[in-house]
């Protein structure tokens, strides 16, 4: 047995090496080829300044438009996932009901939004839908008359009082595209569970809701970490669509600064970087849950 | 077809009788236009929002972040005179006209051409602005050359990016002149700062800012439009009272010479390059 495994890893071996020189190589042929084929000077130090500016009244660092966009792409993507899950975890029940009203409904939300690219939906959504739907909210008449209390609390929720319309637009249209997606592996979690434990739970007497809630959910929840990372991780990189219906967050305010300071291939490099760092460290959380989540279910 | 137009003509009679209790009095009509006019909602609200993109250097971000440039020094104007505060809506530019019809501001202040298909959609006020083309020459090789009939000469060679409008421009201004015609907009700038072309011809402030980045090889002939653009004040259909409100202050802004005067500031200087990092 154990012969064995060491020559078919030697042959791994092998051939792991070669792939991975080959990839070295290819790495640097395209950093050379860009270097000599490419005259372009880099300039990285005018980035601070976008960062982080000096505030001669205040006497004071505040944060210029990078890290505000930063900010925004936070609260966008914290009140997506929010609203998504929830989107997604009853919309999800009712892909499964028994009722065909529920299951029609979910069915048609879940098609019309998987079936539709993602940029053409955020058009459609804000053009026709939040644009009549989110002045209706009184947001721009709540941001006049509103204690200053509320505004504060507001303000650490939503951002600039001037921006509510323009994230809340952005929340709307992130949540109800990423909750269909959300929606189908809800749905898939709770349809992998052997009928026989609803069949059990039934047995003894509880509710369908109590079935779900005590029995399936419990062990759906395991099965779902891994896809709802992805459609997490997912949701954070589309985030950066909404930047065309004009929602003020990090690739938006990026642009901008692009279009001012005309530092086109710095600004993106940047904005990829930071990217990459936020949906990794998500990952990194999530396989962390996962593990717990795997300790309790063994004991 | 005789059946088709009895009809037509019979449904045309009944909306007429039906809808007559409904239709407004030359009086209410006027009443509902101005109270439904974008001005009511601008005073109301003690707020203009002005929707506008960012282009160098009609507007953009200094380093401290905020837009400073052409149409913001304008669009401030325009509340300050309307006596209202003023608030800047940055919106992608391919989405800038829909946003407006859905109702996202009030007006583009976007430095925004007039042209028949885009006027098909929104309403233009009268120009604020002309964008236009301009010259970059190179000082070695074209320095001795009168200006403008020196140019005209097939001893003087221009570059330009294919399919572009300056390429078209040049033949029509330069007939005799021999031009070189590349893919790329960097290379058409690199040709003259080499010394293989004599001049280039682009849009403003392009031709300021490429001389100011190349200050030692080129030079500016002539700060002088070659040729013209409009660009006016975006408003949505249906509202006179707009048109009429923005076309004034512009009208006076010209005549009193505060809108040249910004322009020349933005466009012919570089006055303003302090304030943004722009690449040098």
């Amino acid at each position: 047995m154990t012969a064995k495994k060491k020559t078919k890893s030697g042959v791994t071996r092998a051939v792991d090496t070669i792939v991975i020189a080959s990839a070295v190589f290819l790495v640097a042929y395209i950093i050379y080829k860009v270097d000599t084929v490419m005259i372009y000077e880099w300039h990285w130090s005018f980035l601070w300044e976008y960062i982080l500016r000096w505030d001669e009244e205040q006497q004071a660092y505040a944060p210029n438009l990078l890290l505000k966009g930063l900010a925004t792409t936070f609260r966008l993507v914290i009140w997506s996932m929010l609203l998504a899950s929830i989107i997604g975890i009853v919309m999800g029940i009712m892909r499964t009901s028994s009722r065909i009203f529920f299951r029609t409904v979910s069915r048609l939300y879940v098609e019309f939004i998987r079936n539709m690219p993602p940029v053409v939906f955020i058009f459609v959504f804000f053009f026709f839908i939040s644009s009549q739907f989110v002045p209706l909210l009184g947001i721009d008449e709540l941001s006049v008359n509103a204690s200053p209390e509320t505004i504060a609390l507001l303000e650490i929720l939503l951002g600039p009082p001037e921006l509510f319309a323009n994230v809340i637009s952005g929340i709307l249209c992130l949540a109800l595209f990423e909750g269909a997606y959300i929606t189908e592996i809800i749905r898939a979690g709770i349809q992998s569970i052997d009928k026989g434990q609803t069949e059990a739970g039934q047995s003894i007497g509880l509710t369908r809701f109590q079935t779900l809630r005590w029995v399936i959910f419990p062990q759906a929840v395991q099965k779902v970490i891994p896809p709802l990372t992805g459609q997490f991780i997912t949701l954070i990189k589309d985030s950066s669509i909404v930047s065309l219906i004009s929602i003020q967050e990090l690739t938006f305010l990026a642009q901008e600064v692009a279009y001012s300071t005309q530092y086109v291939f710095e600004i993106w490099l940047f904005v990829a970087g930071v990217y990459f760092c936020i949906c990794y460290s998500l990952a990194l959380l999530f396989a962390k849950l996962e593990k717990r989540s795997q300790r309790i279910y063994q004991g | 077809m005789q059946l088709l137009k009895k009809v037509f003509v019979g449904a045309v009679t009944f909306l007429g009788i039906a809808l007559a209790p409904f239709t407004a009095t030359a009086g209410d009509l006027q009443q509902q236009l101005t109270s439904e006019s974008v001005i009511e909602t601008i005073t109301k609200r003690g707020k203009m929002k002005v929707g506008m993109s960012t282009f160098v250097p009609w507007a953009m971000r200094d380093k401290q972040g905020e837009l400073i440039g052409f149409e913001i020094d304008v669009a401030k104007k325009v509340a300050a005179d309307l006596g209202v505060e003023i608030e800047f809506v940055p919106t992608a530019w391919s989405g800038i006209i829909p946003a407006l019809i859905a109702g996202n501001f009030d007006v583009i202040i976007g430095g925004m051409s007039v042209t028949p298909k885009r006027n098909m959609t929104i309403n233009f006020t009268a120009p604020y602005a002309h964008s236009g083309m301009g010259i970059v020459a190179n000082k070695e090789l074209a320095g001795d050359l009168a200006w403008p009939d020196g140019y005209n000469s097939s001893k003087v060679t221009f570059t330009c990016r294919r399919g572009a409008t300056s390429c078209t421009d040049t033949q029509k201004l330069f007939p005799k002149a021999k031009l070189r015609q590349f893919d790329d907009s960097s290379l058409v700038l690199q040709e003259v700062v080499n010394g293989n072309a004599h001049a280039v011809l682009t849009s403003f402030p392009k031709p300021t800012l490429w001389q100011a980045q190349n200050a030692d090889v080129l030079f500016n002939p002539t700060l002088e439009k070659l040729t013209e653009g409009n660009e006016g004040f975006g408003v949505r259909k249906g509202d006179p009272d707009a048109l009429n409100v923005f076309s004034n202050w512009i009208m006076v802004n010209t005549s009193n010479g505060w809108l040249q005067e910004r322009w020349n500031y933005w466009f012919t200087t570089m006055d303003w390059a302090d304030q943004v990092n722009l690449k040098k």
